[in-house]
């Protein structure tokens, strides 16, 4: 209690230089240095509310001689008195200051003063007098008229923007780049005060024929925030418009996102899912300018994480997300595939963006063939010298998990000998920076348990033994560990489609999920299945059932 | 019902005496009972607000007061404005109070604790007196900080939004004094003339008679408009303009040529009479052979420059108006002699004048009277 005390009175000096240099805030600079301090200022008079109201008037006096000057300096600010709820605080802060019983004419006087300064923050007309008289005059009070007011005067100052937009090079209605500034400096504090939202919007919009920016960093940094703790609601043009406009507060955006999927539930899709619509980027990342920052920064988190499996996941619901709003986009405003990605040949691109669900199911196998050709060109092509080689080109096709995570699936799901080319995706998706030779022997285990698992299927039982002989070579110290993780994901698919899959597989699981680490891969490989299925209406009553049962048990687990 | 409307009435008691020296007998139980009871009424706007009847019945009592203070003749309505005033009597009370010097310590103290009781006090369905308080003196803020970092006076004044603003009102409370029948609009508007700043209070007509069509007023709770529309209220003013000629001449004197030109373009009925006027001013005027000016004799007397400034912004807008002026200014200059030299009569110099300005505009604007158009 006492440091607090001292930390009060510390930051109540800080606080009466600030606001004496303040003033009435009439200059840029004093503006500026205003807004910076918002927050904080807020939070101090909070702290001081705090501790005033366990005092009386009097010990409030012994306590803070100036407290009355540092008030009154505060309600003279209008930026002050505009933002969030400092003018509540600072009332809350005054009525402290009230004396109930006034002993001497000193306390009377105080008192009157108090009222003084409560008046000027409600009630002071600090208007134009001809106004003032007429709206008296007609008998209206300022709280009839003050909201059609500020209504009216925000409204006209969004369509000059407007026209100032529209008319460019017309100097004679031209809104010159000061005023322009200086009313995105007045923003700042009434940013959630939802009056001000259509000049928002218009400030974010419009933009002159300045060739440099005119708007106040202070003004995008203030939105941004506002719109990730959802305290404005703009249009998604605005927003877009924002993020465009101001880089950092496209970063933070992604940031705020990034933040949210660490701090929640591990491995489940669909609430990566919500995160992800809820943030307004898939939409906003229709620009392709958005999408590529996204994108990188994505990139740059996968780097990092060295490949981390959540990343992944969530790299796939976001290109989804981004796939379903560029869909509902005008066919007129769509822009080429080439400036989303302009690294890659358009025919891998046109392929990898088609929803599976638009495509015949008997013809997913060719289209992972075809897919595969095409990416095992990009890779093994050195000629070209594609930006970053194998790893552009696995970044690329991991944008797409609906058709990565089908590839093992369709191979489990033929009878037929396993095609090259579906291997070498498989062995691709795994491995990444695997060698040519390295991947060929991938390819040669991989198909080796395929032909296992196809002769268990025919067998008319199975036992949990034999799948660990088959994954095997599991003790095997030749498997690395891309191969391994391959062939669990094998034997999981193996074991959610056998018709007599769900006798042993508890049992497999249980063998195999020897670390923290491999359990939680399962239960995100589970996770993963389901929503798949789910989004691809993939109906296999007995495999989801399943697949529900090992993921609950495996939750429990960990 | 009766009951609803006796609280009606003793609280419409209660908001005027709030205002006077008479609450320094207020003893803080007072003080709270007030409150209670503007609370009440605020909660009974929220909830019949929409119904019909009952708000018909609030709304026609306190018509029923306003007659009984004399109308709206004497200058403020010390009770509330409207209906809508109820959603926040309370805050309209509170300020009131707060204002008030008579205002007893104790009763004061105990004021300030119910108003702003601190954090931590929500109310689930209604906003509270204290947030509706603070969202106040936060838009008053707004307004003035947007006054002065980036208003600018907008020079067509019928978009200027303090002019809106002001207009907006005037045909509500046009509007009012019509269903209140406290007394004929137009005694009302002649006492608001008397009172009132007369310059600006030309303006607003102006600016009033300007508004398009359908503009209610934003309300912070939805209601239906149960109301006649706002052409209504311009009718009104275009009405008893006509029949105050010491007004019309002061509203065409004080105007802007631009501004008369619309307002006359869209309320034909005042052309007439507009056009008298200008007829009457222009033969005040006699040609000064020395000055080879035309000039008037008193000063008070509209000088050449602003007549002919006027009939050129008449000459320019959309016909029917415009041929109606050329018209009359042809039948003037006919009734004079129908003279073309220049110097004898002032229509026939009016009339040069505005037709070498037309040829001088479609000079500068590339269309010359020899070229057929393209």
């Amino acid at each position: 209690m006492a440091q607090d005390s001292v930390d009060l009175s510390c930051d109540y000096q800080f606080w009466m230089q600030k606001l004496s240099i303040w003033d009435q805030a009439s200059t840029l600079e004093t503006q500026q240095d205003t807004c910076l301090h918002l927050a904080q200022f807020q939070e101090f008079l909070r702290k001081m509310y705090e501790a005033l109201k366990e005092m009386d008037s009097n010990t409030v006096l012994e306590r803070f001689p100036t407290i009355g000057q540092l008030l009154a300096k505060a309600c003279w600010n209008p930026f002050i008195l505009a933002y969030d709820e400092s003018q509540k605080i600072l009332i809350w802060c005054l009525c402290c200051l009230i004396n109930k019983e006034p002993q001497n004419s000193g306390q009377s006087k105080l008192n009157s003063w108090i009222q003084g300064v409560l008046s000027h923050i409600l009630s002071a007309l600090r208007f134009d007098k001809e106004v003032a008289l007429f709206t008296q005059g007609l008998g209206y009070a300022p709280i009839d008229y003050y909201p059609g007011l500020l209504k009216n005067m925000v409204l006209s100052l969004a369509s000059e923007l407007r026209e100032n937009h529209l008319n460019g090079f017309n100097t004679q209605r031209r809104m010159a780049p000061e005023r322009v500034a200086s009313l995105s400096r007045v923003c700042v504090p009434l940013i959630t005060l939802p009056d001000i939202d259509p000049l928002v919007e218009a400030l974010l919009i419009c933009h002159g024929r300045e060739p440099q920016e005119i708007l106040q960093p202070e003004f995008f940094e203030a939105v941004n925030e506002a719109i990730l703790l959802k305290k404005i609601s703009l249009p998604m043009s605005a927003v877009v418009c924002l993020w465009l406009r101001h880089l950092p507060s496209l970063e933070k955006a992604m940031l705020h996102l990034f933040e949210k999927l660490i701090s929640s539930e591990r491995n489940c899709l669909r609430r990566i899912e919500c995160f992800i619509k809820d943030s307004s980027l898939p939409q906003a990342a229709c620009h392709p300018a958005i999408f590529r920052v996204v994108d990188e920064m994505f990139r740059c988190a996968l780097l990092e994480t060295d490949g981390a499996p959540e990343i992944i996941a969530t790299i796939q619901v976001f290109t989804q997300c981004f796939v379903e709003a560029l869909e509902k986009e005008s066919k007129q405003l769509r822009f080429a595939l080439k400036t989303y990605f302009p690294y890659t040949s358009p025919s891998l691109a046109m392929v990898l963006l088609r929803d599976p669900q638009d495509i015949p199911r008997g013809h997913w196998l060719q289209t992972l063939k075809h897919i595969s050709e095409l990416l095992r060109e990009a890779v093994e092509d050195q000629t070209h010298g594609s930006r970053g080689g194998p790893f552009e080109s696995w970044f690329l096709f991991i944008h797409f998990g609906g058709w990565a995570e089908m590839v093992a699936e369709q191979l489990l799901m033929s009878a037929a000998e396993p095609p090259t080319a579906l291997l070498w995706l498989l062995a691709f998706y795994y491995g990444p920076r695997d060698k040519r030779q390295q991947r060929a022997q991938t390819m040669v285990q991989v198909k080796a348990v395929l032909g296992h698992l196809l002769a268990m299927s025919r067998s008319s039982s199975l036992s949990a033994q034999d799948l660990q002989t088959v994954a095997g070579q599991g003790t095997d110290t030749d498997l690395r560990a891309p191969a391994q993780q391959l062939i669990r994901h094998l034997l999981l698919n193996f074991l959610l489609w056998a018709p007599e899959g769900h006798t042993i597989a508890w049992d497999v699981i249980t063998l195999m999920a020897h670390t923290a680490e491999i359990t939680h891969e399962i239960i995100g490989f589970l996770d993963q299945t389901l929503y798949r299925w789910n989004r691809l209406g993939i109906e296999s009553p007995r495999s989801e059932k399943l697949a529900r049962e090992l993921l609950k048990e495996l939750r429990t687990q960990v | 019902m009766e009951s609803l409307l006796q609280h009606l009435d003793r609280f419409s008691e209660l908001l005027a005496v709030s205002s006077t020296t008479h609450v320094s007998t207020w003893d803080p139980a007072t003080v709270r009972r007030a409150l209670q009871w503007a609370r009440y009424l605020r909660h009974i706007h929220r909830r019949f607000g929409r119904h019909g009847p009952i708000r018909m019945a609030l709304e026609r009592r306190l018509h029923n007061q306003w007659r009984q203070e004399g109308g709206f003749g004497r200058g403020p309505v010390p009770g509330l404005a409207n209906f809508q005033a109820l959603g926040h009597c309370d805050v309209l009370l509170s300020l009131r109070l707060l204002e008030n010097r008579a205002l007893g310590d104790a009763s004061r103290y105990h004021l300030v604790q119910q108003l702003f009781p601190g954090p931590g006090v929500r109310d689930a369905d209604e906003e509270t007196l204290q947030e509706s308080l603070a969202r106040l003196a936060r838009r008053r803020s707004a307004v003035h900080l947007l006054r002065f970092n980036g208003y600018r006076e907008n020079p067509n004044l019928q978009e200027d939004s303090l002019m809106k603003t002001q207009a907006e009102l005037l045909l509500e409370r046009l509007q009012e004094v019509g269903k209140a029948e406290a007394e004929r609009p137009a005694r009302f508007l002649s006492s608001l003339w008397e009172r009132l700043p007369q310059n600006n209070f030309l303006k607003v007509i102006a600016v009033a008679l300007l508004q398009p069509p359908v503009s209610p007023r934003p309300q912070e709770e939805l209601e239906p408009s149960i109301h006649k529309s706002p052409g209504e209220g311009s009718q009104v003013l275009v009405h008893w303009l006509l029949g105050n000629s010491e007004v019309f001449a002061a509203f065409c004197r004080a105007l802007p040529a631009g501004l008369l030109t619309l307002v006359t373009s869209r309320h034909p009925s005042l052309s007439p009479v507009y056009l008298g006027l200008l007829t009457d001013w222009g033969q005040r005027l006699h040609y000064d052979l020395q000055k080879g000016i035309w000039v008037g004799t008193e000063s008070q007397d509209v000088p050449w420059e602003e007549l002919h400034n006027r009939f050129q912004s008449l000459c320019q807008a959309p016909p029917p108006l415009k041929d109606k002026v050329l018209t009359a200014l042809e039948t003037c200059k006919a009734q004079d002699g129908d003279f073309e030299v220049p110097g004898l009569s002032i229509w026939t110099d009016l009339l040069l004048a505005l037709r070498n300005g037309a040829f001088r505009e479609r000079q500068v604007l590339g269309l010359s009277p020899g070229l057929s158009s393209v």
